[in-house]
């Protein structure tokens, strides 16, 4: 399955993949993801992805060529990243990093230098039980995901902290381990609240304005949304992460589509498998979309025996050029989406 | 409440689960024996840490083996239908399949879920999802019998290791049940093994593992099977293996042995006849089987309790059940499964197909120490939340005024109730009387009158009786 256009005037086409599981075991082994939770794009179009596993940002390109990589191996030294979860940039090209571990946020540029962090584990304001999602608005103030706070706490770029919202709970303005997050052209921003299974819209001062989606497996409905992306025009593409999907919803909250992915083989792959006939060669007679037993027709069991399939979809990125990138952790890729 | 009202619920709760806190206890016996049976025979309401909050964590979940098993500790230890779990761990013994073939967690994972979903039901639909499980295919090549050139492996071990036991079928059996099977295997087979065998991850990591029924492949002509003749497919096959009475001593016994006694004495064999003809009478209802003997008197009796070693499942899940620890995901999660590996339990890694060798052989010097260190370590750490409220509960004794041979004999009360050796005891209290009288009134957290409870509480973590079940 593909996309399913709800209207005419949205629709989203496959653009390729990139990625495959780097080699070796607990060590870093050169080109390749392993469980990728962050994605995000400089200025100058190089793709940053960070790794939960083997742990390190890597650096590649829309043409797949892989560029290197910073803040390699495990650690809670400065430049080193124990449990990352989300990344992002600001207008000057800093990648900001979140660790749930730390409960920090650590900063980089673009070649990998360490240039900062902030943040201390704790409830009271600025301290953080678990950052996850992290993302800027046009003054470039960070809005960070405070998950066991079940919170957002807004800071300078400097970490600076400005002001909070949240609580545990379902009602308006409340979140239950919020997740990802996005800010659209206006600095309203929009939560990935992950146990309500909805999206949740908010000035950039923390006043509630909307929620979209409901727990379901249905049009605009959600089970575990792990990340939110708003575009120029407001539609949120939203990475329904235990549906396996991603969906479309247009500024009003209205269902546009859903993707369940369309993976081909990225150049990684290609390579490996004409280094590796013995798989290759079964591989090209295999069944890879197989249907699934009834005890197993589920999407997260779907998604683990279709290659083609999203699996896991944790992060949704927009570029410049409106290019949709969506990261899946248990596929150690991305596919990218270009609209139409 | 009674006393032996808490004994006998302990008890149950060890071989039933994982062990249980005072709390629980106190619960149960409210409940009453006999519906507490019946809610361990019928899970609902688990309240377990749910997997999607374990793998947002856990992002690899699944895809390596030491991480897809830590999912199923934080099952055993978060569940409140811990007999499911028990099963679950005794099936995984029982058809046991390691991971060292075919490198495939998220199937092993599925054939664990298989497990739990019909632990406590049919043991003949258990037994035809055994057969139709991807894992247990590979692991016993099932993959490589084919019509006209028979693969002998599972079609043997079903019979012997699986439901029958040696001396109940004939070789020729054995060539029947295996052309019973030909066909069934996993989808996409040549690709799933090139992968397998070479531990493959690329490029885009594990596949998990489906069931094919190839036609084809199967061989449909006249089969005699247990002095059964017809064209039997593998369903028929089980159909035929479940109706023998072999089959009903097999399971009966190897569950009396699990949850009761290693050895069956002449007692144990009035229960697993009991057993017998509840499976008989149920329509092969594992549910049934474990209803008879839990409502046994045998089962019930003194000389059941404390007379097998604790698996080191057992020990590592009990200990983290009675902490309160692993409510949330952590990394330290990798302590309790490692734990039970130095133990000689690697979930997902048995020996060989015959499953782990139980009872006393749990029990080297190397394991011993291991046992001790961990069990010490958990339960006298007075930071977790269980130790905590069993801190608690002194502190109401006496207005937390307690003799060293009070604490001794309130602790020992708290962790089980755990009856000891009188030279265990005296060895407890005279080390706790090097320091008088314990005042936890006022106490502060973590303070050394706290501390002096953990530290007993360790000690009687250490000691041989806790190896006990």
């Amino acid at each position: 399955m593909s996309t399913h256009p709800a209207t005419k005037t949205f629709s989203l086409e496959y653009v390729k993949t990139i990625g495959m599981i780097s080699a070796g075991g607990s060590g870093v082994g050169g080109r390749g993801f392993n469980n990728p939770v962050g994605l995000d794009v400089s200025s100058d179009g190089r793709i940053f992805v960070v790794n939960r596993t083997q742990i390190r940002v890597c650096i590649c390109n829309m043409d797949e060529e892989f560029l290197g990589d910073f803040a390699s191996g495990l650690g809670s030294e400065n430049g080193q990243l124990h449990l990352p979860t989300a990344m992002a940039f600001d207008s000057q090209d800093r990648l900001y990093v979140t660790d749930e571990m730390t409960h920090r946020v650590s900063i980089f540029d673009t070649e990998g230098n360490f240039l900062g962090k902030w943040g201390e584990q704790g409830d009271g304001d600025g301290q953080l039980n678990g950052p996850s999602g992290i993302e800027f608005d046009s003054e470039d103030n960070a809005y960070v995901v405070d998950q066991h706070n079940h919170r957002v706490q807004k800071y300078s770029r400097d970490g600076d902290y400005l002001l909070q919202w949240g609580e545990f709970g379902d009602g308006d303005g409340q979140l239950n381990l919020p997740w990802g997050i996005g800010v659209d052209a206006d600095d309203n921003v929009y939560v990935a609240d992950w146990r309500n299974d909805r999206i949740q819209k908010f000035s950039s001062d923390g006043r509630f304005l909307a929620s979209y989606g409901e727990s379901g497996d249905g049009d605009g409905q959600f089970n575990r949304p792990a990340d939110v992306a708003v575009d120029r025009d407001g539609y949120m593409y939203v990475a329904d992460w235990e549906n396996q999907r991603v969906q479309v919803l247009d500024s009003d909250g209205v269902f546009q589509l859903q993707l369940r992915g369309q993976a081909t083989l990225s150049q990684w792959a290609d390579d490996f498998f004409a280094a590796n006939p013995d798989e290759g060669e079964p591989r090209s007679r295999s069944n890879l979309t197989p249907s699934m037993p009834p005890h197993l027709d589920t999407p997260y069991h779907a998604a683990s025996q279709s290659e083609s399939l999203f699996w896991e979809p944790i992060c949704v990125t927009l570029d410049r050029q409106g290019r949709l990138y969506v990261t899946e952790s248990r596929r150690h890729r991305f596919q990218v989406y270009q609209r139409t | 409440m009674s006393s032996d009202d808490l004994a006998l619920m302990a008890h149950l709760m060890r071989r039933a689960g994982f062990g249980a806190t005072r709390d629980e206890l106190e619960a149960y016996v409210a409940n009453g024996y006999e519906a507490t049976v019946e809610d361990l025979l019928h899970p609902r309401d688990r309240g377990n840490l749910p997997d999607d909050v374990i793998r947002r964590y856990h992002v690899a979940a699944d895809e390596n083996l030491s991480i897809g098993t830590v999912k199923w500790m934080y099952r055993m230890i978060t569940t409140r239908c811990p007999l499911e779990e028990k099963l679950t761990l005794f099936w995984h013994g029982l058809f046991a399949t390691s991971y060292f073939k075919g490198n495939q967690a998220r199937t092993q994972m599925n054939q664990f879920n298989t497990f739990r979903r019909h632990a406590l039901g049919s043991f003949r639909d258990l037994l035809v999802q055994l057969s139709r499980d991807p894992a247990m295919i590979f692991w016993l090549d099932n993959n490589d019998n084919h019509a006209g050139a028979i693969n002998e492996n599972y079609g043997r071990e079903l019979l012997e290791l699986f439901s029958m036991g040696e001396g109940n079928y004939t070789e020729e059996d054995v060539k029947e049940c295996a052309r019973a099977f030909t066909g069934w295997t996993i989808g996409n087979v040549d690709y799933m093994t090139a992968k397998g065998l070479k531990d493959s991850f690329s490029p885009y990591g594990r596949i998990a593992w489906h069931y094919e029924y190839v036609p084809d492949d199967h061989d449909d002509g006249q089969k005699t099977f247990l002095g059964e003749t017809g064209r039997f497919n593998g369903e028929d096959a089980v159909d035929i293996i479940v109706r023998q009475p072999a089959t009903a001593q097999f399971i009966s016994r190897r569950l009396f042995q699990f949850f009761t006694a290693d050895e069956v004495d002449e007692e144990g064999e009035k229960v697993v006849e009991a057993m017998v003809q509840a499976y008989f009478d149920s329509g092969y209802e594992i549910r049934c089987v474990l209803r008879a003997l839990f409502t046994s008197p045998y089962f019930k009796s003194e000389q059941a309790r404390f007379a097998r070693v604790k698996a080191p499942v057992e020990l590592v899940v009990g200990a983290a059940r009675l902490s309160g620890s692993y409510r949330e995901p952590t990394l330290d999660i990798d302590a309790v499964q490692a734990g039970a590996t130095f133990m000689g339990q690697a979930i997902g890694r048995p020996p060989d197909v015959s499953g782990w060798n139980e009872g006393d052989e749990w029990l080297d010097g190397g394991t011993v120490m291991e046992r001790v260190n961990f069990a010490a370590k958990e339960i006298g750490d007075v930071s977790k939340p269980g130790i905590r409220a069993i801190i608690d509960r002194l502190t109401t004794d006496n207005d937390g005024v307690l003799s060293p041979g009070d604490l001794v004999d309130r602790c020992l009360d708290l962790l089980g109730p755990l009856p000891v050796s009188e030279e265990t005891r005296d060895s407890l209290t005279s080390h706790v009387a090097e320091h008088g009288d314990l005042h936890l009134a006022g106490r502060r957290q973590g303070g050394e009158s706290e501390q002096r409870v953990g530290e007993l509480l360790g000690l009687i973590a250490a000691t041989p009786e806790f190896q006990f079940a």
